[in-house]
């Protein structure tokens, strides 16, 4: 297998998607290939970062306004048949 | 177990709430079917940066982003008699959230570069940068400069390889239900991720190498 090669089935090699034969192909390649190991190592280490990746933080300019709004959005939200209804079971039970 | 504020919980404003005051999703889930105040600030404050993050990352546009936030949450409203409660309301507002994106994304007009959608690997996205990289990746999540740095370079991949990226690495769906959300073949969906992990790849490279 050249680098080549291996650069096109990285991400088959690391989703799990590959035949074995091509696994054991891709293996004894990275075992004897510097600069191949380092890219699959780094992509991988890549994948395992964006996984839990942190969350975008809501421009602080904007945060209340837009809390203001969903809260409002939320509690003004139409009365439904099992709002209604369920108002009204409590209401049999004071 | 309590729902216990987190990190970000900080991200909102709004009244201070004792969020373990729900003992558990199921209590919340009463409370906003009730129309309580503190349950409705405490779902807001949960979980409107997870849905707004995810926004931000597909659309790659503050307003866009802000306003499927706000659709998300309005939804939610709509549906919330009709939710069973199975999945979760972190990935059921995760769920609504990406799918008010893509349907922004669907409305946009098409800006499809050629090279942007080629199925195979371009010559300049054969790897360039091949200096290992020294960090702990469950140490490394936390460092906000590299979190701003990895939110850049997603940011300016092109919106094809982008999209994919996210549904499938960050947010985890497979091949076969990323193809099926944007309505694409699984190979182009494997194809656009494998290039999109090699750009991003080399832009955290160069960044690595300074650091």
């Amino acid at each position: 297998m050249t680098c080549e090669e291996l650069i096109a089935y990285l991400s088959s090699y690391i989703d799990h998607e590959m035949d074995a034969a091509l696994v054991a192909e891709v293996q004894e390649h990275i075992a004897h290939c510097r600069n191949c190991r380092v890219v699959l190592d780094t992509t991988q280490r890549l994948i395992v970062l964006v996984h839990d990746e942190g969350q975008r933080t809501i421009p602080a300019g904007q945060r209340r306004a837009l809390f203001e709004r969903l809260h409002r959005a939320f509690l003004n939200r139409p009365q439904t048949w099992d709002d209604s209804n369920a108002q009204a079971s409590e209401g049999n039970t004071v | 177990m309590g729902l216990h504020l987190s990190h970000e919980s900080r991200a909102m404003p709004g009244p201070t709430i004792d969020l373990t005051i729900y003992e558990n999703e199921e209590a919340l889930l009463t409370g906003l079917r009730r129309r309580d105040p503190d349950a409705c600030a405490c779902l807001i404050k949960r979980f409107a940066p997870l849905v707004y993050a995810q926004a931000m990352r597909l659309l790659g546009d503050a307003d866009e982003a802000e306003g499927v936030l706000q659709q998300t949450f309005i939804k939610a409203c709509d549906k919330l008699d009709t939710y069973e409660g199975r999945s979760g309301l972190g990935s059921w507002l995760y769920r609504i959230a990406t799918n008010e994106a893509l349907m922004h994304l669907r409305q946009r007009s098409p800006r499809v570069d050629l090279d942007d959608v080629a199925e195979t690997i371009q010559t300049d996205e054969m790897p360039q940068r091949l200096t290992p990289w020294t960090f702990d990746p469950a140490t490394a999540a936390l460092n906000s400069e590299l979190r701003t740095v990895l939110e850049q370079a997603l940011a300016s991949l092109p919106e094809t390889l982008r999209v994919v990226f996210v549904l499938r690495d960050i947010q985890g769906l497979s091949a076969k239900e990323t193809a099926a959300a944007l309505g694409l073949g699984e190979s182009a969906v494997k194809v656009r991720l494998h290039r999109a992990r090699l750009r991003l790849r080399e832009l955290l490279s160069a960044y690595m190498q300074e650091h």
